[in-house]
């Protein structure tokens, strides 16, 4: 009885403490339930097909200047993403990751999202597929980060999925491998909100092989893969092809070791690793850098985000 | 008769060695776990360089030719001294305070509902606790981070050491309430007796006496701060340099080893099994530390 009272007082007491919390929460950082006319997303991510180099994007509904020190959040050593983002905007200098130290380093996309979306101040980097509402992607030179934006070549910010592919492929992984880059392999890519590596392709012909094919890598192409493997074993019901996102680095490694068929790669691969395998690209996915919904900055250039992820601009007012 | 004595026998004798290799089975875990640990990790430590590994300051594994990637494990190591240090000065006083009131002052009606709330708080799984301290340490300590220390998100050395403090109370409490309880009754009755206050003879006379106790209390919530993952992972920002302010971000042992092991291969992985080596190390010494304590309390 008495046990049974002290938990129905301790239940209360803690539903008491997590409102109160709640509402402390939102005291301190007022921004983060903003009414709904707030919200509008600057850069949705996906606008009209026709979005070639779009004009900036109006800025959200609010009007308070945002000034202080920036809060970089990126992501852990070994990422792919973390790899394709240094990579392309030239933080990695000489093969040094030039990341600001001070970066704070969250594990995984949704991590990253959470962060962003909890601290007014912050910027982060994604897979431009994994983008959600509840945060806001910043358009890079003016341009929305979009899908249409890549293909048309006007949003610097993208990256090459690969499949880093063994030299003598056994004939259902080669089955597989023409299947991703058959019309139907890549129309699943681009209705994803990732972007074909190429248009008017060959339908599939293949098929009616068996077997089990194992594929490692990347746990930001695991996703993508897993759509065109279970497509794949509609149409070819014989064969098992299981995913397993593992790293980049892992998915080389166990390509070249003959440990799976071939491995995703979402970065690009290393002159001592093209000796053993070769790259090919199965899609390009956009990176978008997000911050929070009511970050009013209404554009960077691929400067500010590389001086900004290198900790030489670090304050929101400077960046105008 | 003889031919069913021999059967019990048998049986009784089969049985001790069931009974003996269950006994024997978590030498055999941690017998593994060493050999797993060692193999793995010396050979990187050595490759290397003692000096490298164990003084350098910088951790940059995603470094890559021209360059040569740094594997110096320094900032993590004082980064989970520093939380650590922080949990303790956090869980320590208000744990023994806690016993102490239990043992002593606390009336039956409210032990029978503190008692309970503080053993649920071990059941309680880190990820709660690190989600906890995200969604409300983090803020709360933003502004103030922002303000001192010039940035910052608020996921700081303090949001750590705060989270841990509360996660080593079931330890602290447990392990000192026992060894305050220990404590003959006649210490506080000769103490009273000499005319001291309650408070005073507690302070003065029983907690002394529990010193040993509560050191080794003290001691397994060290083992308990320094192996925490998760809910460490989740606040303390993991900046993997020195620390450098108590409201801003420190990358632990734990805490690297989770976040880089699932994209770690080469070297890289093989030095993060030597950063194992050196949490086994830490924990190694800290029980060595306990069971000095627990024996000098005999």
């Amino acid at each position: 009885m008495k046990k049974m009272l002290a938990f129905a007082l301790l239940t209360v007491v803690g539903l008491l403490f997590f409102t109160a919390c709640g509402d402390g929460g939102t005291a301190t950082n007022p921004s983060t339930n903003p009414p709904a006319a707030a919200t509008s997303p600057v850069a949705q991510p996906n606008p009209a097909p026709a979005a070639a180099p779009a004009p900036a994007a109006p800025a959200p509904a609010t009007t308070t200047p945002i000034t202080g020190p920036i809060d970089v959040i990126s992501r852990e050593s070994g990422s792919g993403t973390r790899d394709a983002f240094v990579d392309i905007l030239g933080i990695l200098e000489g093969g040094v990751d030039r990341t600001y130290i001070e970066a704070v380093i969250q594990t995984g996309t949704g991590a990253v999202i959470t962060a962003v979306a909890g601290n007014l101040y912050s910027i982060g980097y994604i897979s431009l597929g994994a983008l959600r509402d509840d945060v806001r992607a910043m358009p890079i030179n003016g341009v929305a980060p979009s899908a249409a934006n890549v293909q048309a070549g006007t949003y610097p910010l993208f990256r090459t999925f690969y499949l880093a592919v063994p030299r003598n492929l056994e004939s259902l992984a080669q089955d597989f491998l023409d299947f991703i880059l058959s019309a139907e392999g890549q129309a699943i890519v681009s209705g994803r909100n990732y972007i074909a590596v190429g248009d008017n392709l060959a339908p599939f012909t293949g098929g009616g092989l068996t077997g089990t094919l194992e594929i490692t890598g990347s746990t930001s192409i695991a996703p993508l893969m897993e759509l065109l493997a279970v497509a794949y074993m509609e149409i070819n019901d014989d064969a098992r092809i299981e995913v397993h996102s593992s790293g980049s680095g892992a998915g080389i490694t166990d390509a070249i070791e003959g440990r799976a068929a071939f491995g995703m790669v979402s970065r690009e691969l290393r002159p001592t690793e093209l000796e053993s395998v070769d790259a090919v690209a199965m899609a390009y996915d956009g990176l978008a850098v997000i911050v929070h919904n009511d970050n009013p900055i209404p554009s960077l250039t691929t400067e500010q985000v590389r001086d900004i992820f290198m900790g030489e601009l670090s304050r929101w007012g400077d960046t105008q | 008769m003889r031919y069913g004595r021999m059967r019990k026998h048998g049986l009784e004798f089969s049985m001790k060695i069931v009974f003996a290799v269950c006994a024997c089975m978590s030498i055999v875990a941690i017998s593994l776990i060493a050999i797993f640990l060692l193999a793995g990790g010396l050979p990187a430590i050595h490759e290397i360089g003692i000096v490298e590994f164990f003084l350098g300051q910088r951790w940059a594994p995603g470094d890559r030719y021209p360059a040569v990637p740094d594997f110096g494990v320094l900032p993590m190591i004082v980064g989970s001294i520093y939380i650590t240090l922080g949990a303790l000065v956090i869980g320590v006083p208000i744990g023994l305070f806690t016993a102490i009131y239990l043992a002593y002052m606390c009336p039956r009606r409210i032990y029978v509902f503190i008692k309970p709330v503080i053993n649920l708080l071990a059941g309680i799984p880190s990820v709660v606790y690190g989600f906890f301290g995200m969604v409300v340490l983090v803020p709360i300590i933003r502004p103030f981070a922002r303000e001192i220390t010039g940035g910052g998100t608020g996921e700081s050395i303090l949001a750590a050491s705060i989270l841990l403090g509360i996660m080593i109370l079931p330890v602290v409490i447990g392990i000192s309430e026992s060894a305050i309880r220990a404590v003959p009754e006649s210490y506080l009755e000769g103490a009273l007796a000499l005319g001291a206050s309650k408070t005073r003879s507690v302070f003065c006379v029983i907690v002394p006496a529990a010193k040993s106790g509560i050191l080794a209390a003290v001691v397994l919530g060290v083992g308990r701060a320094v192996g925490e993952t998760m809910a460490v992972n989740m606040v303390a920002g993991n900046q993997a340099r020195m620390p450098t302010h108590l409201l801003r971000g420190a990358r632990s042992l734990t805490a690297n080893i989770v976040m880089e092991m699932p994209y770690a291969y080469g070297l890289h992985r093989d030095a993060l099994t030597a950063s194992g080596v050196v949490l086994l190390l830490f924990i190694l010494i800290i029980n060595m530390l306990f069971v000095f304590f627990v024996r000098k309390g005999r």
